[in-house]
Formats: structure tokens, sequence, C-alpha cells
């Protein structure tokens, strides 16, 4: 199916789900699953929905799965530029991006962002150690952000007329499997006047999930089958590119 | 065409790893080695992580070695004995290597620890790869007659075994050194070692030449495939699907580098694939020393 009609029709289907004057906001996501497959070049998920008619800002938040992750800093040891100190993040979002109607900062006070942990330089990233060196909180985000897995764009929810909106988040390749969150705001004068969740699941299926599954749960039989299928198709190439 | 790599986890170009499968396969199958040597370091270029790099490698030159390995094996150019000892000793390398792969790891400390085992023993195996191949070529010049081998100390230490193949009774102790060494190569650098043991074998064993290649894929097919076994099992860093993708490549480019390699003379062989080796270790030293672009690396802890 192609793209603009699958959006009319992810529209039409929002307003099918109109609000009732007690639900104040709908939100709904393209597809409630991605499969990472061997042929897997990243996803592109559409959030879509309603909201009461008030005029009022959305926020739209996907975050991913929680693990621990270690940046080192480059030193320079003998000449040779070598990883040198390191800060351990025991939690940092595997994915998070985050879209709204209009820059965060206009939407909502400082205060209320930091507490509900939106933008990226909300995110709960707190190192392990007591160094308090902000530029290896900076490098991590900075490095998510040039692969993709963070994101914040001020302008990315669209308003269709004053009640329906959609916003895209394109998942790249790299995204993690796991359970992911997207959660929807309505904002009103600095305050949130609606919030909905759904969520979303990365799961690794096919062939790559397989073998994913198979090499850490069974990585005896792993190697051995790696070791053979390498004999394997050593031999079949040579027999079949063998020169008479 | 991307495909996904279940163990890198990554999308890579199916036509520039099948590609990088192929120039390797060329320059193996021309130079009659096993070509790991350049394998991982192409296969971090194009972001590949180390870990997955070295040990996908060493099962791809497992798999590109075996062909050759039945093909000395059915013309009797195996001294089986020699590859014994040779294996046995590369098993126990091999071993010592993965757990130091995965105790640098830790240390966030492989990218460097690779780069400089390959600096390192790439620059020496390359000086002397080139020299020899100069020498020799002036030694053809000249019409100066060889000796069956030359005699070292080594060969008198204690513990000696007859390899009749080899028409060698030399002591065991320099194989079993040799084996180990090559043994821990394989599993920190992702390479068979054949590019180190044949010359190793023929100037320091003094291994007749027409059993050397036979004798020396036989330890390579070996002991890669126990790195295989022993990165699986403590790294989960073997790609099959990368390795099967390189393979692909390799096998077809080995035959076509094998036709262009007839048509070489030995000497000049061994020259230009002294001054690649050489080449491959100052690109890879002189990026130790350059300032890297990102001050910052960050990597999922283990």
């Amino acid at each position: 199916m192609s793209r603009p009609p699958r959006l009319a029709a992810a529209l039409l289907a929002a307003s099918l789900f109109a609000p009732s004057p007690a639900a104040a906001l709908v939100a709904e996501l393209s597809q409630r699953e991605i499969e990472v497959t061997t042929g897997f070049t990243g996803a592109e998920l559409l959030v879509f929905g309603a909201k009461e008619t008030a005029p009022a800002d959305l926020v739209v938040a996907v975050r991913g799965p929680a693990l621990p992750f270690v940046v080192r800093q480059k030193t320079r040891i003998a000449g040779m530029w070598v990883n040198g100190a390191s800060e351990i993040f025991n939690t940092a979002p595997t994915f998070y991006a985050i879209a709204s109607t209009r820059p965060l900062t206009e939407i909502l006070p400082e205060s209320e962002r930091q507490r509900l942990r939106l933008g990226l330089d909300a995110l709960p990233l707190r190192p392990e150690g007591s160094r308090d060196d902000p530029a290896f909180r900076d490098a991590l985000v900075e490095i998510k952000t040039d692969a993709g897995l963070y994101r914040q764009v001020d302008d990315g929810v669209t308003l269709v007329g004053d009640r329906l909106f959609h916003t895209r988040v394109f998942l790249p390749p790299t995204v993690v499997p796991g359970p992911y969150r997207v959660d929807v705001l309505a904002v009103q004068d600095g305050r949130i006047v609606a919030a909905r969740d759904v969520s979303l699941v990365v799961r690794r299926v096919g062939t790559s999930a397989e073998i994913w599954r198979f090499a850490h749960d069974h990585s005896w039989f792993y190697g051995f089958g790696a070791v053979l299928v390498a004999a394997l198709a050593g031999w079949a190439g040579s027999v079949l590119f063998r020169r008479n | 065409m991307q495909v996904y790599l279940p163990l890198a986890e990554m999308s890579v170009d199916v036509l520039l790893v099948v590609g990088i499968g192929l120039a390797v396969g060329l320059l193996s199958g021309l130079f009659g080695v096993g070509g790991g040597f350049l394998m991982t370091p192409l296969l971090i270029f194009i972001g590949i992580p180390s870990a997955v790099a070295v040990a996908t490698s060493a099962n791809q030159t497992m798999g590109a070695s075996i062909s050759g390995l039945i093909a000395h094996w059915r013309r009797g150019n195996v001294d089986a004995k020699m590859g014994a000892v040779l294996t046995a000793a590369g098993l126990a390398g091999s071993a010592l290597g993965v757990q130091l792969f995965v105790l640098v790891r830790s240390l966030g400390q492989l990218d460097l620890v690779v780069a400089l085992f390959y600096v390192v023993v790439l620059g020496i195996v390359g000086s002397l790869m080139a020299a020899e191949s100069v020498r020799a070529l002036m030694r053809r010049r000249r019409q100066i007659r060889r000796r069956l081998h030359e005699h070292f100390w080594m060969h008198g230490l204690p513990l000696k075994m007859r390899f009749r193949q080899s028409r060698l009774y030399i002591s065991v102790i320099p194989p079993v050194l040799i084996g180990f060494g090559i043994g821990l190569l394989s599993a920190i650098m992702g390479v068979g070692g054949g590019f180190i043991l044949v010359p190793a074998m023929i100037y320091l064993l003094g291994m007749p030449t027409g059993v050397v290649i036979g004798t020396s894929l036989f330890q390579v097919v070996f002991v890669t495939a126990a790195v295989t076994v022993m990165q699986s099992v403590s790294t989960q860093s073997v790609d099959i699907i990368l390795s099967l993708l390189l393979m692909a490549g390799a096998v077809a480019g080995a035959q076509f580098g094998a036709a262009m390699g007839s048509r070489l003379r030995g000497e000049e062989t061994r020259g230009l694939l002294g001054l690649l080796v050489l080449m491959v270790a100052l690109e890879l030293g002189i990026n130790l020393f350059r300032r890297p672009e990102a001050m910052f690396v960050v990597e999922p802890l283990l």
C-alpha cells in the first residue's frame, strides 16, 4: 500500500474513534509490533490520533528499553589515541524520540519538563561514578543522536484541522528489540491536560532471530554448526568454481 | 541490497561484503595465503565491531582453507605428524588467546589491542618477507647453491622427534612454540596465520617446500575451527551470515587469483605480498596516531 492512502485511512480511523467529551485524547500507532528480519532496514512508525477541539499543543515521546552503556573518552598515550577514562550509565534508553507541535521550551515550563523527562536534555542519564563531568553525558546523547537513536523534533507533530494530529518516527536498523512505549500528551497553558500511552514491541523474527537466539542459548552447538557450515560452504564453493 | 547481520546486530550492503570477500579471495589465491590479515581490518573499516570482525574472519578463513587442505591431502603434501604437533600447540595457544580477548574486551581496549597486534605482527612479517624476496632475487643472479636445510641451535634441543614426511629429526620444542604462537594470533587477530606459518616452517624448521603449504593448511583449518567454537562460546561474535557472504566472494576470488598467480615467479610473489602486508601495517599504525573524529565512544556494557 502506498503511503498517502495509508495515512488517509489512519486519519479516517482516528476520526471514527472521535473522542466522547470524557476522552479528551485518543492515540494509535500504525503498527503495534515491529519485526526485525534479516532484511530489516529500519521502520517508520506513524503515531496518530485526535484531541479535543480546544487549542492545545501535542507532545509525542517514544522510548525504547533501557540498557547499561559505557562511555569512554579517547586520551593520548605515547602519541597513540586510546580509550581512557570511562563512565558507566546503568540505565540509558536505547531509543528516545520526542516530537511536538512547537518547541518544548515554549510549551512547558522548565521544571515540568524536567519532572516529566521530556526532551533530550531532560533524559535521566546519571553516571555511576562520582566524577561530575557533563562531557560524558553529552557525548552519549550526541553519539546516539548521530546514530538516529535519539531525536528531538520541535515541529514534528502535524495538526490536521484542530482535532487530528500525526507524526512519523523512524526507527533505524540498529534499534534494540524489546518493549517500547509511546506517550502522547496534550498541553495547554503549560499544563498537561490529557495523556495517553500506547505500547509497542520490537521483535526479532525469522532467520535472524533464530540465529541470534541459537547463538546465545546453545553457543557450543552454534560454534560447531558454524564450523560445519563454513566447511561445507568452502568445499561446495571450490567444487563449483573448480577450473577444468 | 541490505542484509541484517544477526550477531553484529547491524545491516550491511550485501554487494560491499561480497566484494570484500572477492578482493581478499583474489589476493589470497594470488599469494597462496588465507587472507585473514586483510579481512579483519577491512571489516573493522566498514564498521563491523572488532569482536565480530575477528571471530567471523577466523570462521571464514577456516571455510576458505578447507578445499586447499583436501587438495593437498589427496596429493600427499601434508606432514600429518608435524601438522598434529602444530595443531595441538595451536589449540592451547588459541584457548589462551580467546581468554585474553575476553579480558581485553571487558577492559574496553579490544580495538587498541587488535590494532597493535596487527601493526607489530604485520610490520615484522612484511619486512622479513620483503627482505627475503630481495635476497632471493639477488641470489638467483649469483647462482649460489643452498643446502637441503640449515641446522639451527634450536633443532638440537631435547625431545627429538622424527618427522618422516618432512625428512626431519628435530626437537619438538620449536614446532610447539610456533604452533602456540600462531594459535594465539589466530584468536586475537582472526587470521589463519599461514602468512607467518609458511615462512616459519621453511626458515625455522627447515621443512621441504613441497609439504609446507599442505601442512600449514592442516594447522590453519583445525585452529580456526577451534577459534570459531571458542569465540562462539565466550563472546557470541561469530556471525554466520557475514561469514557466508564473505566466503561466497572469497571462494570465487581465490580461483581467479590462483590463475593470475601461476604467471608470477615465487620470489616476486613473496615480495609483493610483503609489500601488501607492510602497507596494511602502516595504514593501521598511522590510524593509531591520527586524531580520532569522535573523542568519545559508546559501547554496551558487557
